[in-house]
């Protein structure tokens, strides 16, 4: 009898799946997060030593951003349970019942195994491995690990967000440098301050705590959180000149980056100074909005040196 | 001829979503069949040039 039972569940359970719209399998893919990948990989392929075909290269960003999308749905996939409690996620595909847990699995799945294998044969499997890498990373280490476990989940888990420009450079030189390394180094230093400053803007504390994730303002405080936000900040101008230390670039990225390095800076010290009412709400927002500006427009300074020829410094270093 | 759809847990609306997701995924798969025959001339095509025959 029971079994009969467990088998009519099965089939229940089957029937409603496949309602997912293209629109819903879409949003698995995370299209936000996978802009700034694409982004930062062009980067990466452009701001490498050598050459890539045009199209290889246009082969390597598709590659790099399918495994981005694939790392995205398998995320949503793991964190159905906890997305259905939080505002900010509650309508995802998953916990919205528009897309199955397994639907969302093997679509993850396929998507990552097709975009190694893909960047595998066409390019380089230098690239392959480390987009192999930045997806397990992302799923077992971040989202199946250390989101649930320790504060300090957003600082290791957000090296998965900082290989997508290592994996471009590795698309045209077929190896891990110095230079791909700053680049690394930029991602990674600027998610803690980035997406500490939106939890506090948006004041999801709430969210977290019932979801029952230890996110740093939930179990460290705003107070110490503001104090992480400015000492990454403060971290931010060195690392940021790092690429122009190992020949990745010049006085056009060194210019930009400390100019808007400072600003940021500036915009952090605001957030720790401002505790209390609309002036540390509004420091929290213009941090946050100006972090995505300095990433894209640091990015971006590297990007135009490059294209226009401009030399970069010796490398200090390497 | 196809016999008419009886006793089936879709409706008229979960048959157009999955008519829509069958036709982008057909425009996927046809897209990554240009992908690679390009990807193919693109990676093969200088050697093919430089053959001996």
């Amino acid at each position: 009898m029971s079994d009969i039972q467990v088998d009519l569940a099965g089939r229940a359970e089957a029937a409603l799946g496949g309602q997912g719209t293209v629109g819903d399998y879409f949003a698995l893919l995370k299209p936000r997060v996978m802009s700034l990948v694409i982004f930062t990989a062009l980067v990466g392929i452009v701001a490498a030593p050598g050459s890539i075909h045009p199209w290889i290269g246009a082969m390597a960003l598709l590659a790099i951003a399918i495994g981005a999308g694939a790392s995205g749905a398998l995320n949503m996939w793991y964190d159905a349970d906890i997305d259905a409690l939080m505002r900010r996620t509650a309508l995802r595909p998953v916990p919205r019942g528009a897309i199955l847990p397994g639907e969302a699995l093997g679509f993850g799945l396929t998507l990552a195994v097709g975009s190694i294998l893909l960047l595998g044969v066409v390019v380089n499997w230098t690239a392959a491995a480390l987009l192999a890498f930045t997806i397990a990373f992302y799923v077992l280490i971040y989202t199946m690990w250390l989101k649930r476990w320790t504060p300090h989940n957003i600082v290791i888990g957000g090296a998965a967000g900082a290989f997508p420009p290592m994996i471009g450079w590795a698309s045209v030189t077929g190896s891990v440098d110095l230079g791909s390394i700053a680049l690394f180094l930029i991602i990674f230093m600027w998610t803690p301050p980035h997406f500490w400053a939106l939890a506090l803007w948006r004041n999801v504390n709430a969210d977290y705590t019932r979801a029952g994730v230890p996110m740093l303002p939930v179990v460290a405080g705003e107070g110490e959180t503001r104090k992480q936000i400015l000492i990454y900040s403060l971290l931010l101008i060195p690392v940021s000149l790092v690429p122009a230390m190992v020949g990745a670039g010049g006085w056009l990225y060194a210019v930009a980056a400390t100019a808007l390095t400072v600003i940021f800076l500036y915009c952090a010290w605001r957030v720790y100074r401002l505790r209390e009412g609309p002036a540390a709400e509004a420091a929290l927002k213009t941090l946050f909005k100006f972090s995505i500006a300095w990433l894209f427009l640091i990015y971006a300074a590297l990007l135009a040196e490059h294209l226009l020829g401009l030399p970069a410094f010796a490398p200090v270093f390497g | 001829m196809n016999p008419p759809m009886v006793n089936t847990p879709f409706g008229p609306e979960d048959m157009a979503r999955r008519r829509k997701r069958a036709i982008a995924l057909a425009l996927v798969l046809a897209g990554l069949v240009v992908l690679f025959f390009v990807t193919t001339v693109v990676r093969l095509g200088s050697d093919i040039a430089a053959r001996s025959f």
